[in-house]
């Protein structure tokens, strides 16, 4: 291969990646993408569309291969070979940290939960709020106009809803609510808590040629024609269109190549088969390989000018990282629904509805707690009947039994985020390696006070839905999911305008390394009640068309 | 309800040919990813079957208990679903699992012994049926049963896990999913918003 140099190296093809490599593209820029696995080929690697008899381990998987301890949705038969298995991570004495990573092109955009809350004010101004922290660099004015060029790009179902806490988009019709949402509701209204359409990025309409939904089962197994919103279906194609990308697949990036000034000037990768260490140059370098995956290969790009580790100048690198504590708050059944026909009910699996964010809305200090959490209710006919486990011995009964309860199941997630707080960050290990030969991040991280009190009063708010809407509660965890469970970690690369304090500008480009940009949430102040993909690919979007200003003015 | 079941070969076509109607030159490869029918697998079985982990006798007592645990009543059960296949294949490629199913049934077996002087599967289905119960029903819980308690509790889930993922067991439930929509399905019973007032469905006897 030719020595080229490309305009820009992205690194990562996710959300993040995927909206600035197609941004960059259509801007006429030459780009070379890094994605540290493989293409994914719908019609094999997507199983939606099969039933778990057709699967030889009936969808659960291989019990000899596959990995203990994850989530199912990592390693199931629905989805093989997706996530990465080559374990690229420590974790410090006392630390829990589950790191799923998807290393396909596309990344976890290919399973995602697809809700899509825009971050507001209430969010990049909290600090002025409550005063804890900073504020973020940027004002809901600003990123407004984004939020809507993403939401008309990707197609969002919802409705306006006027919640101070959720600044309303551009929408698609939303989904109809199923007997356990009218059900939900009703019980909401009682306790006097939000309960409304969830904004989901699912086509309930054909959209910018992208097909309706049909309502077929569980996303987060991959959809096989593109009707929700996946890097995959909906931006790698319009980049690859301009015939300015250039994809390298299986090309895991180890850390990123600086010239004598410190300036990048391309990427060292290994190929994830042949094992051979490549180079790569370029004008600019993305990094958008998600929050830990980001921070951990710039703390391994070390050079005489970047002893710590590039543009960590501040010493910030790797530091403030957020999650979401996810945990079961409620789960039980409603008997209205004992014996009903089953319901062609083929979303159960997944969340249309949200409770958002309804705490410390009037004043900042209402609760024990400072800012606040959403919940999202699951439940209905979905294919396995794991309710089993309430049901009491065996025989017909049993079996007439679960079929009663079909119908019936309901389960409250809470979503509540962590605060940055000085003692949970990520940095390298200094004696691990992976099987590639990189050093491997290190995780450091506990749960705190704040995000502990509101998973106690998000229990306390789901018995009480759960009652007032006649239900009947089986089970509260007693402990939140792992860290890490959520896959919404943010932090490690964060934006603000003191280059003393912060990793990178308000714009995601690294106040150290002029022509070095960040494209995902490790660049968000912290994780907020809402989920993250949506604000990653809105302020992607910004550093991107920022990017391109950049050629344009000839300042890269 | 909201939206017409079709049949999803049909519907497989039409989303075929609106995908491949897409501008996205990208999507040439990937529109036609529905065109593929699932093969629809023939559950052959062969005349006898071997197992791949349990022993012929172990191998009969797993066909038992599945069939007591999910019986074939006036719907069919674990047995004409094959559960005790799938739990072989299941148990083969796990050496916890083998360990809990094969201390369990000598637990079982030993236990059956103890108190009625006989192998499990030579009891009558009565005697089987109590000397389960016992590790089923906390009201009928006995003081030293804990191990057989916990093997009737992996068993159960083995075969709950086989039933219900099975093509016979998916049925009797009535699963829903599969069929497509035109329209996400919606409640129809928006005038009784607590569904206090829906008619009782009959409850198969």
């Amino acid at each position: 291969m030719p020595r080229q140099t490309y305009d820009v190296i992205v690194i990562g093809t996710g959300a993040g990646g995927g909206m600035t490599i197609k941004t960059l593209c259509e801007a006429g820029l030459k780009v070379c993408a890094l994605n540290s696995g493989r293409r994914l080929d719908p019609e094999k690697d997507f199983r939606n569309h099969r039933m778990s008899w057709e699967m030889k381990y009936r969808g659960f998987g291989d019990p000899k291969t596959r990995m203990k301890d994850m989530p199912d949705f990592l390693d199931s038969e629905y989805n093989p070979v997706a996530w990465e298995h080559d374990i690229a991570y420590t974790t410090a004495p006392g630390t829990k940290w589950m790191w799923p990573r998807c290393s396909a092109v596309g990344g976890k955009t290919n399973f995602w939960g697809r809700s899509s809350a825009r971050f507001g004010d209430v969010d990049f101004k909290a600090a002025s709020l409550d005063g804890y922290d900073t504020n973020w660099p940027v004002t809901y004015n600003e990123m407004a106009p984004y939020y809507t060029r993403v939401e008309k790009m990707i197609g969002v179902a919802s409705t306006v809803q006027n919640r101070p806490s959720n600044p309303d988009g551009i929408y698609l019709p939303p989904f109809n609510f199923r007997c356990l949402d009218v059900i939900l509701q009703k019980g909401c209204e009682k306790v006097g808590v939000p309960y409304l359409p969830d904004r989901i990025a699912q086509l309930t309409e054909a959209h910018e040629g992208h097909p309706a939904c049909h309502y077929c089962g569980d996303c987060t197994f991959g959809c096989e024609v593109g009707a929700f919103f996946s890097s995959p279906w909906f931006l790698l194609p319009v980049a690859e269109a301009s015939g300015n990308l250039e994809l390298r697949t299986n090309a895991v990036a180890k850390n990123i190549l600086v010239d004598p000034n410190g300036q990048a000037s391309g990427v060292a990768y290994i190929d994830r088969e042949s094992r051979q260490e490549y180079e790569v140059q370029g004008r600019a370098v993305v990094v958008a390989a998600s929050c830990i995956e980001s921070a951990r290969i710039m703390l391994n790009s070390k050079s005489r000018r970047w002893p710590t580790g590039i543009a960590n100048s501040s010493g910030q690198l790797g530091r403030n990282l957020c999650d979401h504590l996810y945990a079961t708050t409620a789960r039980g059944y409603l008997p209205q629904l004992l014996g009903q026909p089953s319901f062609p009910d083929n979303v159960s699996a997944n969340s249309i509805a949200w409770m958002p964010r309804w705490q410390n809305l009037k004043h900042a200090r209402e609760e024990k707690f400072i800012r606040g959490y959403s919940v999202y209710p699951e439940g209905g006919c979905s294919e396995f009947p794991s309710y089993y486990d309430q049901i009491e011995g065996f025989g017909s009964s049993f079996k007439q039994e679960i079929k009663r309860r079909y119908p019936t199941p309901i389960s409250l997630t809470v979503q509540a985020p962590t605060l940055p707080s000085e003692t949970n960050f990520v940095d390298i290990d200094p004696e691990a390696k992976d099987s590639f030969g990189i050093p491997k991040a290190r995780i450091h991280f506990q749960w705190g006070n704040n995000e502990l009190q509101m998973f106690q009063h998000a229990k306390q708010i789901s018995a009480d839905v759960l009652h007032a809407a006649g239900g009947v509660l089986e089970y509260a965890a007693d402990e939140p999911e792992m860290p890490g469970y959520s896959l919404h970690e943010t932090g490690t690369c964060r934006m603000g305008n003191d280059a003393k304090k912060f990793v990178a500008n308000r714009f995601g480009q690294t106040h150290d390394v002029s022509n070095l940009y960040v494209c995902d949430a490790s660049v968000f102040l912290n994780c907020t009640d809402k989920t993250t993909t949506l604000s990653i690919l809105a302020f992607t979007l910004r550093t991107s068309d920022y990017l391109v200003e950049q050629f344009r003015h000839g300042s890269i | 309800m909201a939206g017409q079941s079709i049949e999803r070969r049909e519907i497989l076509r039409i989303l075929t040919l609106a995908a491949g109607a897409a501008t996205f030159p990208g999507f040439s490869k990937w529109s036609f990813a529905c065109g593929h029918i699932r093969s629809a697998l023939a559950q052959i079985k062969p005349a006898v079957y071997q197992p791949l982990f349990f022993t012929a006798p172990e191998y009969a007592m797993i066909e038992r208990l599945t069939d007591i645990i999910i019986p074939t009543d006036d719907t069919p059960g674990a047995r004409d679903a094959g559960v005790s296949e799938f739990i072989d294949l299941m148990v083969s490629r796990d050496l916890n699992l083998q360990q809990g199913f094969r201390t369990g049934l000598s637990w079982l077996n030993s236990h059956s012994q103890n108190n009625s002087g006989k192998p499990f599967l030579s009891l009558n289905p009565d005697q089987q049926v109590i000397l389960l119960e016992s590790l089923a029903y906390k009201k009928k819980f006995r003081p030293g049963e804990e191990r057989g308690r916990k093997f009737f509790d992996l068993i159960r889930e083995y075969t709950v896990m086989g039933f219900y993922t099975s093509e016979i067991g998916l049925k009797e439930l009535d699963f829903p999913g599969l069929k497509f929509y035109a329209e996400s399905p919606a409640c129809p019973h928006k005038d009784d918003p607590e569904h206090r007032h829906l008619e009782a469905a009959p409850l198969k006897s």
